[in-house]
């Protein structure tokens, strides 16, 4: 009974101890910088390299609150409505959905479109684009890869009619997917196409239940070079969605600094680096804030 | 808008009507293949059992806990051991459909009143004679509706055979959800619910003609 008495009184004590040096803290570093507001979208790679920028700031001296997992159609309504300060989005994705501008294919003039149209429309900054591409691909299980000869999309359609695609159904359908590659690379006549959860195509590919899938060229599952072959897209159909921070204009006007310590981080990620990050978080079951800081430390 | 509706839709069929009726028809081939083997499995396994009842209680507890685990679960369960394909959607949608015709031909063999048996035994029958002359005639409403049952939830639930490859009218529907567009959602789903209705008014036919005397 003693003992327990005891334990409370301490626990009470520790508290007001904790509390007094939180509030200390707060006190110091409160009024002189405002808080930044980093944003992801909500899936893996974008909350990864999210927290990369905030791990990346709070090291230069910034208070950062993470907004997190909002949803790819709002995200931009959010930093327009001054919810979030900035957030990673991809160049493709800019230019398509976001300015609904008609394709391009060159990453730099993709790049330079999004960056002078969002600075005239939404007074938002492209931050230095990185090397890294998360756009659509088409992925051949290495050994049917290997048998065939397969290594751009040109080569897919000349050996279609040997290949049992798994597609998730939208693949076929989608205006920039099949339809698309059709009046490029000419027709798929695929030996078989089947539709399956999206979840599952990697299996069906690893077990030989299928040969090819769509896929995102950033995947997780892609690291695994020795089991998947990622396809050229050598006739330049599908636009580069390079990864960049998209910046509040307000927010970089009053601390400079914030452009120089994101692009350090950009210049880093290329598409490798990124699918490395996914596949520790999704194919090995990482803990992606771990994952975030183990990587920032190692480009410090 | 109406006018739009039916546009787009005039177009889907104009442009995807092979690939259409080729999901159609593995629909109905897979849904029909699993109601035969749940049919078998259901009506046999009843018969199995019908003189022992601690037998009939603990098959009926052991197919009521199969059953109570969705589909899409059994489907993805599956992979690892059966892949994927047809198989797999099979054992899914015969797992959903022998509990409610195991139960009814239980149920049915249990219904003559001990009354009529009484009868039949006292006209002089055997065992066998009260079982097939009585007891089963007696029973076949019951195993009819449980057939029909098991019927409309393998149409139904065939759609979900598009998540592993299996084909089926569930391709248009997940297509629809992936690319948003209601038009496909709307032809998968009609589709489906037209078949299911077909399969109960099918099996209607049927108990009029197996059933003559209701």
């Amino acid at each position: 009974m003693k003992k327990r008495a005891l334990a409370v009184v301490l626990t009470v004590v520790i508290a007001m101890g904790l509390a007094a040096c939180g509030g200390s803290a707060g006190d110091g570093s409160g009024d002189t910088r405002q808080i930044i507001r980093v944003g992801s979208k909500d899936f893996t790679e974008n909350l990864v390299v999210s927290e990369i920028y905030a791990l990346a700031l709070e090291d230069a001296g910034y208070e950062v609150e993470r907004v997190q997992n909002i949803s790819g159609s709002v995200i931009h309504t959010s930093i327009v409505n001054d919810e979030i300060d900035l957030y990673p989005e991809y160049t493709g994705t800019g230019l398509l959905s976001v300015l609904q501008m008609d394709v391009m294919t060159d990453p730099q003039e993709v790049y330079d479109t999004v960056k002078e149209e969002y600075e005239k429309q939404f007074q938002l900054t492209w931050l230095d684009y990185a090397q890294a591409n998360d756009g659509q691909g088409l992925v051949v299980s290495k050994d049917v890869a290997k048998k065939l000869g397969i290594t751009t999309i040109s080569d897919l359609q000349a050996h279609a009619s040997e290949i049992r695609f798994a597609s998730q159904g939208e693949f076929n359908e989608r205006e920039d997917a099949i339809p698309a590659l059709e009046k490029v690379y000419g027709a798929f006549d695929w030996k078989s196409s089947k539709v399956y959860d999206n979840g599952l195509k990697y299996e069906l590919l690893e077990k030989g239940e299928a040969d090819a899938c769509p896929a995102y060229t950033t995947e997780g599952q892609l690291i695994e070079t020795g089991k998947f072959t990622l396809l050229e897209d050598d006739k330049h159909v599908w636009p580069p969605y390079n990864l960049a921070p998209v910046v509040q204009d307000k927010i970089l006007a009053e601390y400079p600094d914030i452009a120089e310590v994101l692009n350090a981080v950009s210049e880093t990620l290329d598409t490798e680096t990124v699918t490395a990050l996914n596949a520790k978080i999704d194919v090995e079951k990482e803990e992606m804030e771990d994952v975030a800081r183990e990587y920032y430390e190692s480009i410090q | 808008m109406n006018g739009k509706w039916m546009e787009v839709i005039t177009e889907y069929f104009r442009t995807n009507k092979d690939l259409y009726l080729e999901m159609v028809s593995t629909h109905i081939k897979i849904s029909l293949i699993a109601l035969l083997i749940a049919t078998v499995i259901g009506i046999g396994g009843a018969l199995l059992v019908s003189g022992n009842e601690r037998a009939q209680k603990i098959l009926s507890a052991v197919f009521q806990t199969f059953r109570v685990v969705p589909s899409l679960a059994v489907l993805i369960l599956l992979i690892p051991i059966m892949g994927t394909g047809i198989m797999p959607a099979l054992f899914a949608l015969t797992l959903l459909a022998v509990p409610p015709i195991f139960m009814n031909t239980i149920s049915g063999l249990t219904s003559a009143s001990p009354f009529t048996i009484e009868t039949a035994v006292g006209m002089g029958m055997t065992k066998r004679g009260t079982f097939w002359k009585v007891k089963w005639p007696l029973a076949r409403p019951m195993i009819l509706a449980g057939v029909k049952t098991a019927a409309i939830e393998i149409v139904a639930s065939a759609t979900l055979a598009a998540k592993i490859g299996a084909g089926g009218l569930g391709e248009i529907i997940f297509t629809g959800l992936g690319l948003y567009r209601m038009d496909l959602i709307l032809i998968g789903a009609v589709s489906v619910a037209t078949l299911s209705l077909m399969t109960g008014l099918i099996l209607d036919g049927a108990d009029k003609l197996l059933v003559p005397w209701k």
